[in-house]
């Protein structure tokens, strides 16, 4: 029978289409679930104003204000309108990447978020990466050496470290480097465009600190995770077709393991992001979130709305991310397998 | 690239397998094999022994926890934990398992010798295609590139009777029914082509027909591939219809091993009778007609 | 149920650093030897006989403002952890009655509470509505509360579709009735474990809060607190983080230890419910939102 080279290409095309499928469904259902999550995050945040009761006239004003000119300056910033035509306004607008104005000092929300944004992000980014690769090393191995001494070291080890809060950790790792050992500054932020060298030795304390709960939650995920796909099926037959054990390991166990580690990464990302509050604080670095606690102290309703929002932005754009490596990588995990 | 040719000439193909040379050597030999539990120190396969030579077909019949896949695994050397084999020795191909490293293990499991279960879906990995988990034995095996193995794959998913192998190449196991997982399954272990196949359980929650055509396959491969098969099973009926040697095993000891149609038609021990006459009513005498002396 | 957690040696250890936590928190401002916001001239000292963990950087004795301040630490743990049983359990179990708007909403709801980046939003808002005890509490209760939330929407939907509660409602009974007598007897064991888990968040929550200068304020001492005000002075006085640093990740060790073990006494159904993926994850990230 001749072979019909038309056919063997609609096969294909068929094949790349149903693989672009599977990518669109997960990242659409992905998006179904956190359109409603930003809805809400957003509505709770603009809900503030209200709930706090504040108003920028008593920021400019101070407390003797007379009622006239406290509603002057309301309307100057579109209080006075109804509640849901303000939400709307200030939702376009954020979509639209603006944050309105400091009630402090008319600045930019916008601006004065992106110039602490940078540290945020890199301290954050550079605990994920120190958390993921030591949580997957510390899981691997205990799976590996599942019910041996190593296991129960490890295990151990995480319980321990899991109990630490971030301001404890941060704490403990300026006294150790800091104060005692003086090799890292204990605090100051450099951009990495200055060099990597300084950059990297101003962020790793914090990002060691933020990292150590992700580490404890990866670890403790993924060796459940890998012991649970020892078991299966699918590693006897893989053995038995005469694969190597790193083989198995690394297309059959840990593509399926990894699964519930690689979920908790995303559930980790929000921490990690709001813990950025705590160690900011004890590294003295300028970042979002110092800026979130200021902004909050000071009671400037528009910059703390606008950090918030780009806080639960970030959040969302991880989840996406993850939730799509999650379909490549372990189809089966997102199928409830 | 992905044209479906069916088997090009420079290929081997299972069929042309059948031409290797056969020895008369055993290509497994099982001799006196005990399998013990660590945790209670029970005995839970009382000395088992058999031979199977190129082409030939064994057969271990018993009911669930009679040891019979116990037995296998420990040819296979993939004993569950906390079991070993206590004495006696197997050889797969003239390699002792017991001594053997772990990387002769690796090397013998695949091209020498393989495996396929009851519940084929459970056996594929449910994140990766089912095509590619075949290309990866025959990659992995022997040592061809990433676009010969896929064809590879391909006309192996052929050779095992699916229709449209392209299609199926690219799908998951769970898009697949439970006979064509089977057949996916007797692909991938047939991939690097191996001299013995165990078939444990293999037919056995598969409908009747498709039960059927899965033993014409394994049949199939027997005759024109030359390969030895161990077939197990509960069903007496499925044995007959495959083997040349059975054993009856219960409670971890063999109590009846012979030629199939000794052993069909003068079941020395009342456990065989047992089973036999439980099997009447499922056509078997169809083959006792047909095989009979 | 308190007998079968005690039995495990994880349930008795963990009831006993609670108890001993607990007793701290009722006792400690009695036993303080000296007024925890005295200030003196004698300044960052060391330990003494007179000052047993010595002294801070406006010379008040620190071991009275621990004893003084486990108070303030722990009771603010417990009512950020019955806060948010309150706000979760609560829509939890009506989300399975009161129809579909109410339970897409409350799940949707749920849902953000879980993404939100929990100390940031505990610190803002908390900072926002006016920076008191009171607003830290609320806040942060409502924030962990999606555990709560779930757990009891899992117990009650695995109830409601029990045999036994349709028989219940076939024959004429109440929803209150229903809820009262079927619902909590299956709810309770799972809500147990979120509750000892929850006082370990919350602990550290309070402490997180706490250290920031948010809801109970200085000089008023918390362990927290004190770890803050160690902070600067960590040159002269390096090892005093360590005691508010253990007493902080004893009881929360403790609290996770008590979790844990109710778990494993509270059989199948109860381990079924807290194992599903959904749950877990909320344990996660209420666990997480709190680094």
């Amino acid at each position: 029978m001749a072979a019909d080279p038309l056919a063997g290409r609609a096969v294909t095309g068929v094949r790349a289409r149903q693989a672009g499928w599977r990518v669109l469904t997960t990242l659409g259902k992905s998006v179904a679930i956190f359109v409603p999550v930003f809805f809400v995050a957003t509505f709770v945040t603009f809900a503030l104003r209200s709930l706090s009761g504040l108003s920028p006239a008593r920021l400019q004003l101070g407390e003797s204000a007379t009622p006239e000119a406290i509603h002057n300056i309301e309307s100057q910033w579109g209080l006075d309108r109804p509640f849901l035509v303000q939400y709307w306004d200030w939702f376009t607008d954020v979509l639209h990447g603006q944050f309105g104005t400091s009630w402090v000092n008319g600045a930019d929300v916008a601006t004065l978020i992106g110039l602490g944004l940078g540290v945020s992000v890199s301290v954050a980014l550079l605990a994920l990466v120190l958390g993921g690769v030591l949580g997957f090393a510390l899981g691997t191995l205990a799976a590996l050496r599942r019910s041996t001494w190593v296991d129960r070291a490890i295990t151990g080890f995480v319980t321990v470290v899991s109990v630490m809060p971030a301001f404890v950790v941060g704490i403990v790792l300026v006294e150790i480097f800091a104060v005692g050992l003086d090799l890292l500054p204990s605090g100051g932020y450099i951009p990495i465009t200055e060099g990597v060298d300084l950059w990297l030795a101003h962020v790793i304390l914090p990002a060691l600190a933020l990292s150590f709960d992700v580490v404890a939650d990866v670890a403790r995920q993924l060796r459940t995770g890998l012991v649970s796909a020892y078991r299966e099926n699918y590693v006897l037959g893989a053995v038995v077709r005469g694969l190597s054990p790193r083989r198995v390991f690394f297309r059959h166990v840990l593509r399926n393991g990894v699964g519930p580690a690689l979920a908790t990464l995303g559930i980790k990302f929000p921490s990690l992001v709001g813990a950025s509050v705590v160690t900011e604080w004890i590294f003295g670095l300028q970042g979002f979130g110092r800026f979130a606690n200021d902004s909050a102290q000071a009671g400037d309703v528009p910059a703390v709305q606008g950090v918030l929002v780009v806080s639960v932005v970030m959040v969302v754009t991880f989840n996406l991310i993850i939730n799509v490596v999650l379909g490549k990588v372990a189809p089966a995990a997102l199928r409830g397998v | 690239m992905t044209t479906f040719t069916k088997t090009s000439p420079t290929e081997t193909s299972p069929t042309e397998i059948a031409a290797s040379p056969t020895t008369l050597d055993p290509v497994l030999s099982v001799r006196d094999v005990r399998v013990r539990g660590q945790v209670d120190d029970r005995e839970f396969v009382k000395g088992v022994s058999f031979e199977l030579t190129p082409g030939k077909a064994v057969g271990i019949v018993g009911e669930s926890g009679s040891g019979k896949t116990l037995t296998c695994r420990a040819v296979l050397g993939v004993l569950p934990e906390h079991f070993e084999v206590s004495s006696g020795d197997i050889h797969v191909a003239g390699v002792d398992i017991a001594s053997a490293t772990r990387e002769q293990l690796t090397d013998l499991r695949g091209s020498t010798i393989s495996a396929v279960f009851q519940d084929p879906a459970s056996y594929l990995n449910p994140s990766i295609q089912v095509g590619p988990q075949i290309a990866e034995v025959v990659r992995v095996k022997k040592g061809l590139k990433r676009r010969a193995a896929r064809r590879r794959a391909v006309e192996l998913l052929a050779a095992v009777h699916l229709r449209d192998p392209e299609l199926v190449y690219s799908q998951y196991a769970y898009e697949l029914s439970g006979g064509m997982l089977q057949r996916v399954l007797i692909a991938a272990a047939i991939a690097a082509d191996p001299r013995i196949l165990i078939a444990d359980e293999a037919t056995t929650a598969l409908d009747v027909t498709v039960q059927a055509e899965i033993l014409d396959l394994l049949a199939d491969l027997r005759e024109n591939a030359g390969l030895a098969l161990v077939v197990v099973s509960h069903d007496l009926a499925v044995v007959a219809q495959l083997c040349d040697e059975v054993l009856v095993m219960r409670e971890g000891e063999v109590v009846e091993q012979g030629p199939t149609a000794r052993v069909l038609y003068e079941p020395q021990h009342e456990y065989t009778r047992l089973l036999i006459s439980e099997h009447e009513q499922y056509g078997l005498e169809k083959f006792l007609t047909r095989e009979g002396p | 149920m308190v007998r079968r957690v005690l039995s495990l040696t994880a349930g008795r250890v963990s009831a006993a650093i609670l108890l001993a936590i607990a007793l701290l928190a009722v006792l400690g401002p009695l036993l303080a030897p000296l007024d925890p916001l005295a200030v003196s001239d004698d300044t960052l000292a060391g330990i003494s006989g007179s000052h047993w963990l010595g002294t801070d950087y406006l010379g008040r004795d620190v071991f009275s403002r621990l004893l003084d301040g486990s108070r303030a630490s722990v009771v603010g743990a417990l009512e950020v952890t019955l806060m948010a049983l309150v706000v979760g359990a609560i829509p939890g179990i009506l989300s399975v009655y009161l129809g579909r708007v109410f339970e897409w909403v409350t799940l949707r709801v749920a849902d953000t509470l879980i993404a939100l980046p929990f100390l940031l939003f505990a610190v803002a808002i908390t900072a926002l509505l006016g920076n008191g005890i009171t607003q830290a509490m609320l806040v942060t209760g409502v924030l962990v509360s999606p555990l709560f939330f779930r757990v009891s929407r899992a117990a009650t939907l695995a109830v409601a579709r029990s045999q036994y509660v349709e028989a219940a409602l076939i024959s004429g009974a109440s929803l209150p009735w229903i809820i009262r007598r079927h619902v909590w007897a299956k709810v309770l064991p799972p809500i147990a474990v979120a509750l000892a888990q929850t006082l370990g968040v919350g602990f550290i929550i309070v402490s997180s809060l706490s250290f920031l200068g948010i809801g109970v304020q200085p000089p008023e001492p918390t362990w927290g607190g004190l770890l803050a005000s160690d902070l600067g002075y960590l040159d002269y006085r390096p090892w005093a983080p360590f005691a508010p640093a253990l007493l902080i990740m004893a009881t929360v060790w403790a609290s996770n230890l008590l979790a844990d073990a109710i778990r494993d006494v509270s059989g199948e159904a109860g381990r079924a419910l807290l194992n599903s993926r959904k749950v877990r994850a909320n344990q996660a990230a209420a666990a997480g939102g709190t680094a």
